[in-house]
């Protein structure tokens, strides 16, 4: 965290010279850090962005965790650089519809063909006249547009982060996967082992012998197949962080933590989902824009072009003359009936895309809601009823393998077992971590009661023991790392409150049917 | 052991006052003698009750026990109570089977030719049963077949049977509803009838050994009556070496063993060491003197009894056991791998990475298996053996040891035997080795069988 402040302060002090061109940014800045407590950054071509390389290479030096990549990709995704430039083309048209249309200059000089007579000129500076009047009406629809712009940039980022959090959480439970298909070819070699001897006694068929030899060769192609999964994890990652080189050395040794202890308070995630959600909050915006320009084309529905100006002119031997002049458009066939047409389907489109967008943002934050909760109750069964049950069938098996009751291979048979139900434990959680980041997605930011997106590394990376929270013992050679317990504070989480809504605690169950799906819907 | 033999010894009559001895004789509904027992037709056949130590030489019963008995109106009065029984095969194995009077095998049965006997039978498990009298020659109503001799005994009835014993020699008694259930959980015993008149020599120790088998999985703690072929618990009176007790017997006494067999697959050559005998009985009475072999194993087969008798003239301790080499096992995994040969180097280092307790075993057999000291299932016996005086005893199961002492005061377990100088089995010296010309090192030689061969010199 003070890294990233000591980050904030140089961001700001090197955005001083270019501080318009850094206005749609800062906006889109603050919108993510509300939201995810990361700045993300523009890089223009300044000197300040080798701070910003500089302070990249510190922080992949470093163990990689799930907030530092999403800092990394906010800095360095290549796509979201280049949504970062949208701004540029949404504040330019901004400024151009500030700007008064130019005044016409105009001229004419006749000369006399038969060499009788004077040449004669005319000059004549017009400006359009209806400009003074709509301008500020333009203006207030083009900072619309750019507010909506901006608003749709920072979504972006929002979601690049999520992708970001969902592939951490892949590589990390990755690594760990590949270390229990290598515990499981340990066993599977062990068992060969077992039989190549047994078979130099005389004592089992070349059956048994090749049947065991090819479990162990099995079992070292699905080692293969998962390594080479952990490799193009890793290059998902690093095309989201926008990696190559050797910044792609980076190393995760942070084992993938368990689902917290308790859940965050999930009740009003759809109602913030509408609140909070950046790319709604645009449609919003551009249906406000568009019932605006409806405004200003109507308005100006009875004017036509309105010209005035000043002209001057000399005939031949005449008094040179000067006067204004007034050009007016009589608004008799077009009187923008198509324009308005166009502008009221427009915003009514708008409005039932926003409709839309609401429902379906209800919709998915219900089944991700679902997802994360149905996912957690899977790792908790593993972790509380059936990892300790693996354990003591592997327990049990050694006890009737000390009494000669079963050998070697129905032992190395429940070693495995147990390996693959720590496998199947740690994909359900990786699935929870990755559903947890979909549900931040969805709403718009930081779950409601999570103080992180996901519980911190701990400073010892050693196992505390007996932690309710942490892993039960990964079977031998797993990885012994575990996250620690992550603090719940039922507390407002910082996103929680929009700066325009009150908290609406309406359930799902018991919202009336006619509440507004968008909620924050308005004209 | 001697307390027990004593007890029998002073006869019914102590045993009389015990409170179930109080209790029969007010069992609602007992018959009165005019009550329809089979009596009226066969009109006062039987003799007096045949007393211990008057009439008889009571058997002694190797961990085993004996029903009591009263005597009401000339007739030998039993009450057998069938009902669960937490029985313990050896320190560390036990199990709930089924049996008579808290006694699992039921209490051995001792009477006389020429009795009248009457048994009560008390129904406490949760399902029917009967009592069948193997071997016995009885009314066809007494037999105990269920279904076909009589109603089963539903749970918390009691039936009675009486009969008069027409014959001497060793019978058996178990149940005969759901045999292979019952039967598997321990529901049989001992019925041993002296004759009225001595018959052949008189002996001094007179064993009774129930041989029976059982399947409990190490770890549980039930026998298996599903299991057919694979057993692993074989008993004499329902214990495994080495918690059966050793049959002391002084030097020069005449012993007979009684061997019964009700094990569910399986006979039991039962081989016993130093000595010869003679099979004097067989389950229907008594072999002719001059049809007995002198032997050194008889074979008792599923459903059989055989009587053995030999004079105990050599001091020791003296091995007996069943000859099946897996009958002398205790618990064993049949599906263990074959490991005999297999050189476990580099392996045990490989498997603790994953297993940290493991250790290769087997390899060169179970001899091991007994005193390794590592953690075994709960409830369960290791495969083999006991201490013994010169190092471990590698056999389990159906093993005991009879031990013959001279100048004994008590029946009580004398210890280990003390080899006299020069009789017992020791290492070679490198003197006696030279001295007969042995080489160690040389190829070991053979003849060929042939004794034409040449290589003979
Ligand atoms: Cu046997």
């Amino acid at each position: 965290m003070r890294r990233s402040a000591l980050i904030a302060l140089t961001l700001l002090a090197s955005g001083c010279a270019s501080i318009q061109k850094e206005r749609g940014h800062a906006e889109v800045a603050a919108l993510v850090e509300e939201r995810l407590g990361r700045k993300t950054r523009w890089n223009q071509g300044t000197p300040e962005d080798a701070e910003v390389q500089r302070h990249l290479d510190a922080l992949l030096k470093e163990d990689l965790t799930s907030d530092r990549a999403v800092e990394v990709a906010l800095l360095n995704n290549p796509a979201l650089q280049s949504t970062y430039e949208d701004l540029g083309v949404s504040q330019a048209d901004m400024v151009q519809a500030g700007l008064l249309s130019n005044p016409t200059l105009s001229g004419s000089v006749g000369f006399p063909i038969s060499g009788v007579g004077v040449s004669e000129h005319e000059f004549s500076l017009v400006q359009e006249f209806v400009d003074l009047f709509t301008l500020p009406l333009r203006k207030r629809v083009a900072q619309e547009q750019f507010i909506a712009d901006t608003l749709r940039v920072a979504h972006e980022a929002l979601s690049t982060a999520a992708e970001v959090r969902k592939t951490y959480s892949e590589v990390q439970a990755r690594q760990q996967l590949v270390e229990l298909r290598r515990a499981v070819l340990q066993a599977a070699e062990a068992t060969a082992d077992l039989a190549t001897r047994q078979r130099e006694a005389g004592n089992i068929t070349e059956l048994d012998l090749a049947t065991e030899q090819a479990s162990a060769e099995e079992a070292r192609l699905v080692l293969a197949q998962e390594e080479l999964a952990l490799v193009e994890d890793r290059e998902h990652l690093n095309r989201l962080l926008g990696l190559w080189g050797p910044r792609t050395e980076w190393k995760v040794s942070e084992a993938l933590p368990p689902p917290p202890v308790q859940e965050a308070p999930l009740e009003r995630l759809e109602s913030l989902a509408v609140r909070q959600r950046l790319d709604i909050d645009a449609a919003r915006k551009q249906v406000s824009l568009l019932w605006n320009a409806l405004e200003l084309a109507r308005s100006t529905r009875y004017f036509g072009r309105v010209e005035v100006g000043v002209h001057t002119h000399q005939d031949a031997d005449g008094p040179r003359l000067f006067g204004p002049t007034l050009s007016l458009e009589l608004p008799i066939f077009d009187q923008r009936q198509a324009l308005i047409a166009r502008l009221e389907a427009q915003h009514r489109q708008g409005e039932r895309r926003l409709v839309e967008l609401s429902v379906n943002a209800r919709s998915e934050v219900r089944a991700a809601r679902a997802r994360l909760l149905s996912l957690r109750m899977v790792a908790e069964r593993y972790r509380q009823v059936v990892l300790p049950l693996r354990e003591k069938v592997v327990e049990q098996a050694q006890l009737q393998y000390n009494g000669m009751q079963i050998g070697l291979y129905q032992l190395l048979t429940a070693k495995r077992e147990q390996v693959e139900a720590y496998r199947s434990y740690l994909e359900a959680v990786r699935d929870y971590w990755m559903a947890h980041a979909e549900l931040e997605r969805l709403v718009g930011g930081r779950l409601p009661g999570d103080t992180s997106s996901q519980p911190t590394a701990p400073v010892s990376t050693e196992q505390t023991s007996s932690e309710q929270a942490a892993h039960p013992s990964p079977p031998q050679h797993a990885p012994q790392r575990d996250g620690a317990q992550p603090t719940h504070e039922h507390g407002q989480a910082p996103g929680a409150s929009s700066p325009n809504g009150q908290e609406r605690t309406n359930s799902p169950g018991t919202r009336p049917a006619t509440e507004n799906p968008h909620e924050h819907g308005q004209h | 052991m001697l307390a027990r033999t004593g007890a029998t010894l002073a006869g019914g009559a102590l045993l009389l006052r015990g409170s179930s001895a109080q209790a029969q004789s007010n069992v609602p509904g007992a018959p009165t003698p005019s009550a329809d027992t089979g009596r009226r037709n066969v009109k006062q056949d039987w003799q007096r009750p045949g007393m211990p130590g008057r009439d008889y030489q009571p058997v002694v019963v190797p961990n085993g026990s004996k029903l009591p008995w009263k005597v009401v109106d000339g007739v030998k009065v039993f009450h057998l109570v069938a009902e669960e029984v937490e029985h313990e095969f050896a320190p560390g194995l036990t199990a709930h089977c089924w049996g008579y009077n808290g006694q699992v095998h039921g209490p051995t049965i001792e009477v006389v030719e020429g009795d009248r006997v009457r048994f009560y039978v008390t129904n406490r498990l949760p399902a029917g049963t009967t009592v069948h009298w193997h071997g016995l020659l009885l009314p066809s109503g007494m037999d105990g077949v269920g279904g076909l001799n009589q109603k089963a005994i539903a749970p918390g009835e009691t039936f009675r049977y009486e009969f008069t014993v027409r014959q001497s020699g060793t019978g058996m008694y178990h149940s005969h509803h759901d045999e292979m259930t019952q039967m598997a959980l321990g529901m049989v015993g001992l019925f041993i009838m002296h004759p009225r008149q001595p018959v052949g020599p008189r002996v001094d120790r007179d064993f009774a050994i129930m041989l029976h088998e059982w399947r409990i999985d190490a770890g549980t703690r039930r026998p298996d009556p599903n299991e057919m072929t694979d057993f692993n618990v074989l008993t004499m009176n329902a214990k495994v070496f080495p918690a059966t007790e050793p049959l002391v017997v002084r030097k020069g006494e005449r012993v007979r063993m009684r061997f019964g067999n009700l094990s569910a697959m399986d006979h039991h050559p039962i081989h016993l060491h130093g000595y010869h005998f003679r099979i004097t009985e067989t389950d229907a009475g008594r072999i002719p003197e001059s049809a007995q072999w002198p032997e050194t194993t008889v074979l008792v087969p599923v459903g059989s009894t055989r009587t053995v008798e030999f004079v105990a003239n050599v001091p020791g301790d003296w091995a007996m056991h069943c000859h099946m080499t897996h009958h002398v096992m205790n618990q064993m995994g049949h599906g263990f791998p074959n490991m005999v040969g297999v050189k476990p180097d580099g392996l045990d280092a490989k498997v603790r990475t994953l297993m940290p307790g493991y250790m290769t075993m087997g390899q060169t057999g179970m001899g091991d298996m007994g005193d390794m000291g590592m953690a075994v299932p709960e409830n369960s016996i290791p495969m083999v053996g006991g201490q013994g005086p010169h190092d471990y005893i590698t056999m389990g199961g159906m093993f005991t040891l009879l031990k013959v002492r001279e100048n004994l005061t008590s029946y009580a377990d004398p210890g280990w035997y003390e080899n006299p100088p020069g009789t017992q089995s020791v290492a070679a010296t490198l003197d006696e080795l030279r001295r007969d010309g042995i080489d160690v090192k040389a190829p070991s030689t053979a003849d060929p069988g042939d004794p034409t061969g040449s290589r003979r010199g």
